[in-house]
């Protein structure tokens, strides 16, 4: 179906080759998933598929890319149309009509298919992505999994014989990820349908992976079945790090086979004595209290009577739905967002009522896109505006940058950082000030194993300074990792808050992959099962 | 097109007072019509341009310009300029008469800013492109690139000056915009060539013919809205008239993009 041959590819503006004479097929019915650090190429990869690379984009392309017989050099994007569909990262960007069902007909229009071809076409797929109640809407309105839903729907309707996704679940809470991956998986199996699929949250994918082709960024490839790929690779999600911790001879990839193989050591492990989960006792003081908040846009509520204390040295995660009022309540504690009734204060103050230097000394706020806060020429010239707004020394941002990601160079242009050199720099700026609060949206999006590590860690030592931070997210794994403590958001509501532990296990789709392989055991990641051992032996 | 067309109706009709009441009563259509949508408040932000151009438009004026008779209203110092620029000078004896005039013309260009501005805000630019033939596929692309840039610098630039406040920015003055500037154009750059790449993905342009999901029903205010906007062209007065009765008539702004495509 997808042919490469001795593809190499650069661009012309850059100095290191992002693909270098790689090789390979994929067959009818595969899903093969693209891996790889932040910025080591992933995304041209799915896009040279049909061409986008380097039609659209420019850039060198040396060897033959062939998809079902046909050559990428002779035909441009549009010719593979009905062949190949692509949902790019970002499907809002992507949309060209305002309607579901226009956009479902777009595709179809374009290459001029008979109306009641169409009509048909649409139905189906409305069906299998379970649109049809959202036919009418304006996608503008809809949450960030059907926007996802939309988008592959629309690829599909043109029964192309193979779906590029490039991170489709990065964006999405677990539960609309979840979904999203077990349509895809359906298709390929019902359908026959070739898919290739790119993913930072490898654990979410890799159970129905049939293939991995690894990018290690200097343009080396390594391609192989998940097992032989994972076995070696620097880039791992905690099933892995738990079979690797273990000593497993063999990898498994699924939480199912994992709990098989693991069954004598859970059985021996179960005779420890848990020790009980430290808990507060004696209250402490409360930097972020919240009393009684409500708020709606026109008719629809987005929070109801929300009352929380948060005090400092907390790291506290907020989860819940798409459009459950995580970001609601995260702007009205920055004090962007006047709520409609209740009160907020922020060390005492009422944050919408900070300005200034007042401001970026109580409330450090990272905001979905951390590229919004910069407008630097170079990294330097950033770190000096830091220095200049928090009157610091000199250079102190710069070192705080150094000590978050060794090795940028200070004359980088802020926008041809990586994802998460980007976040790095956006947050060393905001820590500049040393603020007493420190919130962030969705932080790990886009981000690799190991700038999550490096985040984890920049924020627990932020934390143990007496910082109250506050972390919206989807990713349950950071989560784990993190959080002293989590509330869960539904609807505008507080469904559930106490210590992470607590809240994670007792929802199983919420709940880590290390917890989900040694429930009842209460551990969160692989650090815990670790040590929880250590202290057997 | 409409837009378009009492734009044209304006400049022709070259009045001041004209001008004003247009931009009013399409103030009153769009905050009567308008969606809650990203784009809806493009309006506001061509206003803001408007104005703008009047200020920079009457202060050149009355800097630079050639002498004419009038009134003398006030004398500002005058540069000397070489010999071989006759008829240009830059200060001088500002009359009445050429305040006016610059005031005027920089009245009327910003009520055709202005109402440019409605018309974005009241229907999507994405609508406008699927209304849009094969024929000027490569033309087509490019003018929803450049009009779906507007609306989303406005959705971006609030975006982002939320979140450089919250850098404890305060973003007014030149140095505001500079820092707002570049993560906007970037923003509204990396969007386009997001478009545009998904839109080629999708065939967009590869066959000639189209086909029409849903064929568009007509009716009798969008014809004669069509018609108010054609005769607007050749009588400005009449037509504005017309034009806005229809317009307020018209329940639907289904109208704006249908207009389009008989243009078209």
């Amino acid at each position: 179906m997808i042919a490469f041959t001795g593809v190499s590819l650069i661009y012309p503006t850059s100095t290191k080759t992002i693909l270098e004479d790689l090789t390979f097929t994929v067959a009818e019915g595969e899903l093969v998933l693209v891996m790889g650090s932040t910025g080591s190429g992933k995304s041209s990869l799915l896009r040279l598929v049909n061409g986008l690379v380097p039609h659209h984009t420019g850039g060198i392309l040396a060897g033959d890319i062939s998809i079902n017989g046909i050559s990428t050099r002779e035909v441009k994007p549009g010719g593979f149309a009905h062949l190949v569909g692509i949902v790019g990262q970002n499907p809002l960007n992507g949309f060209v009509t305002d309607i579901v069902e226009e956009e479902l007909a777009f595709g179809m229009e374009t290459l001029n298919i008979a109306p009641d071809v169409m009509r048909k076409r649409v139905e189906e797929v409305l069906d299998l992505l379970s649109l049809a109640h959202l036919r009418s809407r304006s996608i503008a309105t809809l949450s960030g999994g059907e926007q996802q839903r939309v988008a592959i729907g629309s690829a599909l309707v043109m029964h192309p014989k193979i779906l590029v996704l490039d991170e489709p679940t990065s964006a999405l809470d677990p539960i609309a990820a979840e979904e999203v991956l077990s349509i895809i998986h359906r298709l390929v199996h019902d359908l026959g349908l070739t898919v290739i699929i790119s993913e930072h949250k490898l654990e979410r994918v890799i159970q129905f992976a049939d293939r991995i082709i690894h990018i290690k960024g200097d343009g080396r490839t390594l391609i192989g079945t998940p097992q032989e790929v994972l076995k070696s690779s620097d880039i791992a999600p905690p099933i892995i790090e738990l079979a690797r911790a273990l000593n497993l001879p063999d990898i498994s990839l699924s939480v199912r086979d994992m709990r098989r193989v693991t069954e004598n050591l859970r059985g021996e492990l179960s005779k420890i004595e848990i020790p009980p989960v430290p808990r507060k006792t004696h209250a402490t003081p409360g930097v972020v209290i919240i009393d009684k908040v409500s708020h709606s846009y026109g008719a629809t509520p987005a929070l109801r009577e929300i009352s929380l204390t948060m005090s400092a040295g907390e790291i506290v995660a907020i989860m819940g739905r798409n459009g459950a009022g995580k970001s609601s309540l995260l702007r009205s504690i920055a004090g962007i967002l006047k709520v409609s009734r209740g009160g907020i204060t922020v060390c005492e103050i009422n944050p919408f009522n900070l300005q200034g230097n007042d401001r970026t000394k109580t409330i450090g706020f990272i905001p979905q896109e951390p590229s919004d806060l910069l407008y630097g020429q170079s990294v330097l010239a950033e770190c000096r505006a830091a220095d200049g707004d928090n009157k610091i020394m000199e250079g102190e941002t710069f070192a705080l940058l150094e000590k978050l990601v060794p090795g940028i160079s200070g004359q980088t242009h802020p926008r041809d950082l990586s994802e998460g050199q980007r976040l790095a720099l956006a947050l060393s700026v905001v820590l500049s000030a040393k603020p007493k609060v420190l919130i962030l949206d969705e932080p790990t999006r886009g981000l690799d194993y190991a700038a999550k590590n490096s985040l984890i860690a920049t924020l627990r030592e932020f934390a143990a300074t007496g910082c109250t931070i506050l972390v919206a997210t989807h990713d349950v794994e950071l989560v784990a990792e993190l959080a002293t403590r989590t509330i869960f958001i539904a609807d505008g509501d507080v469904v559930a808050d106490g210590p992470t532990i607590d809240v994670l296990l007792s929802s199983p789709s919420f709940a880590p992959q290390v917890a989900k392989i040694m429930s009842p055991a209460p551990w969160l990641t692989v650090k815990d099962v670790v040590a929880a051992i250590f202290t057997t032996r | 097109m409409w837009a378009g067309a009492i734009a044209i109706g304006i400049a022709k009709a070259s009045s001041v007072l004209l001008a004003l009441l247009t931009v009013g009563v399409v103030a009153i259509v769009v905050r009567t019509k308008s969606e809650n949508a990203p784009w809806a408040r493009s309006f506001q932000w061509s206003l803001k341009i408007g104005i703008w151009v009047i200020a920079i438009r009457t202060f050149t004026g009355i800097l630079i310009g050639v002498p004419s008779a009038g009134r003398t209203l006030f004398t500002i110092p005058q540069i000397p300029l070489p010999t071989w620029m006759p008829g240009i000078r830059i200060g001088g004896v500002v009359t009445a008469e050429r305040l006016i005039a610059t005031a005027h013309d920089g009245i009327m260009l910003a009520a055709i800013i202005a109402l440019l501005g409605a018309a974005a805000s009241l229907a999507s630019p994405h609508r406008l492109l699927r209304s849009l033939p094969v024929m000027v596929y490569e033309f087509g692309v490019a003018v929803v690139i450049a009009t779906s840039v507007l609306p989303q610098l406005v959705t971006s630039s609030a975006r982002i000056r939320e979140a450089q406040r919250l850098r404890g920015q305060n973003n007014r003055g030149l140095q505001g915009w500079r820092r707002l500037a570049l993560p906007l154009l970037e923003d509204a750059l990396a969007r386009s060539l997001d478009l545009a790449a998904a839109m080629d993905a999708r065939g967009y342009g590869f066959s000639r013919k189209r086909s029409k999901y849903r064929a568009n029903s007509w009716r009798i205010a969008e014809y004669i809205l069509c018609v108010s906007a054609v005769v607007a062209v050749l009588y400005p007065f009449l037509a504005v008239a017309i034009a806005v009765i229809a317009l307020v008539a018209v329940p639907s702004q289904k109208v704006i993009a249908q207009e389009v495509e008989v243009i078209a």
